[in-house]
C-alpha cells in the first residue's frame, strides 16, 4: 500500500490564498508535514491541523488572520509547542500560524532595563544574549532551552524562580497584538506602570492565545544578583521537608527558588541525563536558592541550614561552585523529560495549594496513587505551593491512560478543595478546561467568556480551549482516548 | 479500542520485546531490520531537543526537529502515515549530528532511530537518478574497497601534481560543476600516500612497550589526510604504544548506515570485527568512524549471532585523544607558540561524549593559547556526505560556524576528517587564513619541536 510513489496533493483554495500571502514554501498542508503538529507538549489530545503557515512579520500575521476570518477557518498561534496543557494543539481542521521564525530581538535598552523581542524569541536566549553585560530575564520555565517568549506570554509561564520574581505577567511592559479581526494594536506603555483604562496587558498575558496573536513583546530585564547561593537538603520524611519549607518562608526569607522532589521523582532524574548522585533511599530533597545583595546571603543561608537541621534533615550542603550548582539545576530542570527513563508515559498536573497544607495534600495524592494503582512522582515549586504530580503509566496497557487522566483530575480536585487552584503556570488549554468548574461558578465563567466574545466574537482563534464547552469538552476527551492506548503522554514544557 | 488499534498495540508490544525475526512488520514498516519501538517509547515529546537541532534552528519546522522526526517514525509504525517521499525528506534531512541526544532528558537514541528508519526507506524506495548513481559508485563501489580508494587518491594526486588542477582552475573548467562541489575542489588537501599498506602491520613503540593498540586508518582519512594518520602513529609510538595496522580492515560503514544502506554497513562491520579480533584496544582518530564502530552492536541489534561479537568489539573502541589523555600522555616541553580554537566534531562530543580530553591535550602543550569557540558543538554541516547531498543546509551551517570562529586565531583544531574538509572550505570561502588541523597533529608537532630542540629523540 505504501510502496507507491507519493502523489503530491494540490493545495486547496484557502491554502493557495495563504501561499499568496507568505510564499509557497512557507505553507505546509500534506499529512506527513502536518502530523507532528497534531499536539504540543501535552500529548493526550490530538487533532490534525488543516495547514501550518510560517509568518515573518506582523503584516503577515494580520493578512493571514484577515484571510482566515473571511474563510471562517479557525486558527491557532504556535511557538515551540512545548506547552503542557494543549494550548497549541488543534481540535482538528485549524490553521496553525507558526511564529518561530519571528525570532529577532528588535531593541535592547539596558539603561531602562528592557528589551523588545518578537514572539518566537527563545526564552533562554534572552538571558544568554545579555548575561555578559550583567543582566538577565527572570522567568525561567524549565523548558526555557526551547520555549518561546510569545508562548510564555500566552501561558503566563512561571518557573523555578517565580517564588521571588513573579511569573511572566510581572515582567511584561508592552505588547503588540494582532486582533482576530486583523487589526494591530499596541498595549502597555513602556515605562508607565499603570496606564489609564483597563489593564489589557494583564488580560492578554495568560489568555492562552484566545484573545489575539502577540507579535512584539517588551520585557523587563533585571540586573544579575550580586550574590547567589544554593542549598541541597536530603530528608528521610517528606513531612519534615514540607515543614522546613513553611518555616523558611515563615522566618521571613524569600528564597529565589525553593524546590522539592520526592523519591520517585529522584529515581527518574537519577536514571536520566544529569544524575547528581542523590541518595536513593531518601524521601525527598529540597533545592533552595537565595540571591540578592552579597552581604546578606550568608546570614540567610545560615538561617536556612538551621531550619533544615531543626526539621531532621539527613544531610544538607551548599553548592561549592557554579559547576555543582549548574548540575543540581540541570538535574531538576530536566525532571519532567527524565520520566521517560522510568516510565513509557506520564501525565503532569499543575495544582496550587496553600503552602501550609502541603503534608495533607501529599497524603491525599498518595491515596490517589494507591486507588488507581499508578505511581505518582512529585516535583514541585514548594515555596509557592505549586505542585506537579507526575502520574506514571503505560499507554500500551489498556485502561491505564484513562486511569491516569482520572487520577490527574482527582489531584486537581484535592488542590481546589483545600483552597488552591487547578493550574499554577501550565495553563488550562484542552487538558483542564473541564476542571475549571472546580474553581469557578457559572456566573464567574460567563464573565470570562463574555470578555473572549468581545475580542474573538466568532471563536475562530484557538477555539475549544480554556473554558469548558458544553458537549464539546466531553467529545474532545473521548476523541483523545482512541489514541491513548498507543501514545506516550505528556512531557515537560512551558510552565514547569 | 477498535480491532485495528488492538492489532497495533499487540504489534508495538511485540516490537518492544523484539526477538530477531525478519518476517514481522511494524505498522507501515514492512521491511527487514525493523526499527526499535523502545527507542521512541522513551520520548515524551517535551521539546527540549528543539533548539539543539541545527535543522530545526534553520527551518523552525517541527517535522525537521528531533522530536518531530521521532514522532513521524512512530506514526509510520502506528500505521498513520506511509513510507513515502514526504516522510523520507525529514528523515534524510537530519544531519545525524546527535546534538539532540545531548539535549534529551530521557536519553532517547534519536540517531539510531533515524538510521533504522533510513534503512526502511531505502528498502522501500531504492534511490534512482543522480542520487542513486552517487550512492552506488561512492558508497558501494569506492568506500568499501580500499584498493579503489587508493586509486582514487592516486588520481587525485595526479590531478594535483600534474598541473591539471592548475589548468582546470585557471580556465574556468571548474565552473561547470555545482558551486558546492567547486568549493570543495578548491580546498582538497594535498593528497599524500595512504598509510595502510605503506607502513608495516606492526609499528613498534619507542622505548618500552606499554600496550599494544590497533588503529583504524579509515578510508577518507587515509586518502585525504594520510598525514594525520602518520602523526597519529608517531604520537602513539612516541608515547610507548605498539601500533597495529591490520591490513584486512576496511571502511567503518558509517556513511552507509547514515544513508540507509545497512546491509553494506553490516558487511563492512563484519570485516572490521574480523580484522581487529586480536586487539584489546582499537583507536580511532576520525570521530565519525569511532562513533560508528562503537555502535556496531546497534547495527546488529536484530542479529543474535553477530550481536555478542559486535558488543565485544564496540567495547574496545576509543578515540585517540581520549586514550592519550587517559594514559598520561607525554607532556611536550618545548613551546609551540600559537593561538588556537577547538571545534567539537558532532560524533566526538554528542556521539561519544568526548569534549574535555582533546581540549586538555591542546592546553597542555606549552605556548598554545586556547580561545573558546561559541557553540563549539554545533554541527559544521559536513555530516558525512551531507554537504554533497544537502549543499544548501550544509552551506548555511558552515556560514554560521565561520561567523563563530574567533577572528584572531591561527588554527582551528578538531578530531574528524569530514569537519576538517568542511571547515577548510569555510576558511577559503570566507577569505580567512586559519589553518585547519587535527588535534593529534598539534601534539605531533610539539614532539617534533622537542626533538629538534634536544637534537635527539625524547624518551617518553
Amino acid at each position: 500500500m505504501n510502496r507507491k510513489k507519493h502523489r503530491r496533493e494540490k493545495p486547496d483554495a484557502v491554502v493557495q490564498r495563504l501561499m499568496n500571502i507568505v510564499g509557497e514554501r512557507e505553507v505546509f498542508y500534506l499529512k506527513e508535514d502536518l502530523i507532528s503538529y497534531e499536539c504540543d507538549g501535552y500529548t493526550m489530545s490530538k487533532g490534525m491541523p488543516k495547514a501550518v503557515v510560517f509568518v515573518k512579520s506582523t503584516e503577515h500575521v494580520s493578512a493571514v488572520v484577515r484571510c482566515l476570518n473571511e474563510e471562517k477557518i479557525p486558527y491557532i498561534a504556535r511557538g515551540a509547542g512545548t506547552g503542557l496543557s494543549g494550548g497549541a494543539t488543534p481540535l482538528g481542521g485549524e490553521v496553525i500560524i507558526s511564529l518561530v521564525r519571528m525570532k529577532r530581538m528588535l531593541h535592547l535598552d539596558l539603561e531602562n532595563r528592557k528589551a523588545v523581542v518578537e514572539p518566537g524569541f527563545i526564552n533562554l536566549k534572552l538571558t544568554q544574549s545579555i548575561s555578559d553585560k550583567g543582566y538577565y530575564y527572570a522567568p525561567d520555565p524549565s523548558s526555557q532551552y526551547a520555549c518561546t517568549i510569545g508562548g510564555n506570554v500566552a501561558e503566563n509561564s512561571g518557573g523555578a524562580h517565580c517564588l521571588k520574581y513573579g511569573v511572566t505577567t510581572n515582567h511584561i511592559l508592552g505588547l503588540e497584538v494582532v486582533l482576530p479581526n486583523g487589526e494591530v494594536i499596541e498595549i502597555g506603555e513602556e515605562g508607565i506602570p499603570d496606564q489609564p483604562g483597563y489593564d489589557l496587558l494583564g488580560l492578554l498575558t495568560g489568555s492562552e492565545g484566545t484573545l489575539g496573536i502577540v507579535t512584539k513583546i517588551t520585557v523587563k530585564v533585571l540586573k544579575n544578583p550580586e550574590g547567589k547561593k544554593t542549598v541541597l537538603a536530603y530528608y528521610d520524611d517528606i513531612n519534615d521537608a514540607s515543614q522546613a519549607v513553611s518555616e523558611i518562608i515563615a522566618a521571613g526569607i524569600i528564597p529565589a527558588a525553593l524546590e522539592m522532589m520526592d523519591s520517585i521523582a529522584i529515581e527518574g532524574v537519577e536514571s536520566a541525563a544529569y544524575p547528581v548522585g542523590h541518595p536513593r533511599d531518601i524521601a525527598a530533597f529540597l533545592l533552595i536558592e537565595v540571591d540578592g545583595i552579597a552581604a546578606g546571603i550568608d546570614d540567610q543561608i545560615d538561617e536556612i541550614l538551621t531550619v533544615c537541621k531543626h526539621n531532621n534533615v539527613r544531610e544538607v550542603k551548599v553548592a561549592k561552585d557554579e559547576a555543582e550548582r549548574g548540575l543540581w539545576w540541570a538535574n531538576r530542570k530536566m525532571g519532567f523529560g527524565a520520566m521517560g527513563a522510568i516510565s513509557p508515559d506520564y501525565l503532569v498536573q499543575d495544582g496550587v495549594i496553600p503552602r501550609t497544607r502541603l503534608p495533607e495534600v501529599l497524603g491525599k495524592i498518595a491515596e490517589i496513587s494507591k486507588k488507581y494503582e499508578l505511581r505518582i512522582a512529585n516535583i514541585f515549586h514548594a515555596g509557592d505551593g505549586n505542585l506537579h504530580p507526575l502520574i506514571l503509566f503505560d499507554a500500551s496497557i489498556p485502561g491505564q491512560s484513562e486511569r491516569a487522566a482520572k487520577a490527574g483530575s482527582e489531584c486537581l480536585k484535592v488542590c481546589a478543595d483545600v483552597g488552591g487552584s487547578i493550574t499554577g503556570e501550565h495553563g488550562v488549554g484542552i487538558e483542564k478546561s473541564a476542571e475549571m468548574r472546580f474553581i469557578f461558578s457559572d456566573a464567574e465563567m460567563t464573565a470570562q467568556t463574555n470578555i473572549r466574545a468581545v475580542f474573538n466574537p466568532e471563536d475562530l482563534l484557538n477555539p475549544g480551549k480554556l473554558f469548558p464547552q458544553p458537549g464539546q469538552c466531553v467529545e474532545i476527551k473521548q476523541a483523545g482516548q482512541g489514541d491513548r492506548s498507543t501514545v506516550p503522554v505528556n512531557a515537560m514544557g512551558r510552565g514547569d | 479500542m477498535s480491532a485495528e488499534e488492538n492489532r497495533l498495540v499487540t504489534m508495538l508490544n511485540a516490537g518492544k520485546n523484539d526477538t530477531p525475526c525478519q518476517t514481522k512488520t511494524l505498522g507501515n514498516f514492512l521491511w527487514d531490520d525493523l526499527p526499535d519501538a523502545t527507542k521512541w517509547a522513551d520520548c515524551v515529546h517535551c521539546g527540549m531537543c528543539l533548539e539543539a537541532c541545527p535543522t530545526y534552528q534553520e527551518t523552525g519546522q517541527e517535522q525537521h526537529s528531533p522530536r518531530g522526526r521521532v514522532y513521524l517514525i512512530k506514526s509510520v509504525a502506528e500505521g498513520k502515515i506511509d513510507v513515502n517521499e514526504a516522510f523520507s525528506k525529514p528523515v534524510f534531512d537530519c544531519l545525524d549530528c546527535r546534538a539532540c541526544e545531548t539535549a534529551c532528558p530521557a536519553d532517547v537514541q534519536v540517531g539510531g532511530l533515524i538510521e533504522e528508519a533510513r534503512g526502511q526507506i531505502r528498502q522501500a524506495m531504492p534511490l534512482t537518478g543522480f542520487a542513486g548513481v552517487l550512492n552506488k559508485t561512492l558508497l558501494r563501489g569506492i568506500f568499501p574497497n580500499l584498493k579503489r580508494m587508493k586509486t582514487l587518491g592516486g588520481l587525485m594526486r595526479f590531478y594535483q601534481k600534474s598541473g591539471i588542477q592548475r589548468i582546470a582552475r585557471k580556465t574556468g573548467l571548474l565552473n561547470i560543476m555545482p558551486t558546492h562541489l567547486k568549493d570543495m575542489e578548491s580546498i582538497l588537501p594535498e593528497v599524500g600516500k595512504p598509510v595502510l599498506g605503506r607502513y608495516p602491520e606492526v609499528v613498534p613503540a619507542e622505548g618500552e612497550t606499554k600496550q599494544r593498540v590497533g588503529i583504524l586508518t579509515g578510508c577518507i582519512m587515509d586518502v585525504m589526510f594520510s598525514d594525520v594518520n602518520e602523526a597519529t602513529i608517531r604520537v602513539l609510538t612516541h608515547n610507548g604504544f605498539e601500533v597495529g595496522l591490520p591490513k584486512q580492515q576496511g571502511c567503518c560503514g558509517a556513511l552507509h548506515v547514515h544513508a540507509g544502506d545497512r546491509e553494506t554497513g553490516k558487511k563492512l562491520a563484519k570485516q572490521n570485527i574480523e580484522a581487529f579480533k586480536d586487539y584489546d584496544k582499537i583507536l580511532v582518530n576520525a570521530a565519525g568512524c569511532g562513533c560508528a564502530l562503537k555502535e556496531y552492536d546497534e547495527l546488529f541489534r536484530n542479529d543474535p549471532e553477530m550481536l555478542p561479537l559486535a558488543e565485544e568489539f564496540s567495547a574496545k573502541i576509543e578515540d585517540v585523544s581520549k586514550f592519550l589523555y587517559d594514559n598520561d600522555f607525554d607532556r611536550p616541553k618545548t613551546e609551540v607558540k600559537t593561538k588556537i580554537t577547538y571545534h567539537d566534531a558532532c560524533h566526538l562530543a554528542h556521539g561519544q561524549g568526548v569534549r574535555f580530553e582533546p581540549r586538555q591535550l591542546l592546553k597542555e602543550i606549552p605556548g598554545v593559547e586556547m580561545v573558546d569557540l561559541p557553540d563549539a558543538d554545533r554541527c559544521c554541516g559536513s555530516a558525512g556526505i551531507y554537504n554533497l547531498t544537502h549543499p544548501e543546509m550544509a552551506g548555511a551551517l558552515l556560514d554560521r560556524k565561520m561567523d563563530d570562529i574567533p577572528k584572531d586565531v591561527e588554527m582551528i583544531s578538531m578530531g574528524n576528517p569530514g569537519c576538517m574538509l568542511q571547515i577548510a572550505m569555510g576558511v577559503q570561502k570566507h577569505g580567512r587564513s586559519e589553518k585547519v588541523v587535527h588535534t593529534v597533529q598539534l601534539l605531533d608537532w610539539a614532539y617534533e619541536k622537542d626533538k629538534e630542540k634536544l637534537g635527539k629523540p625524547v624518551e617518553s
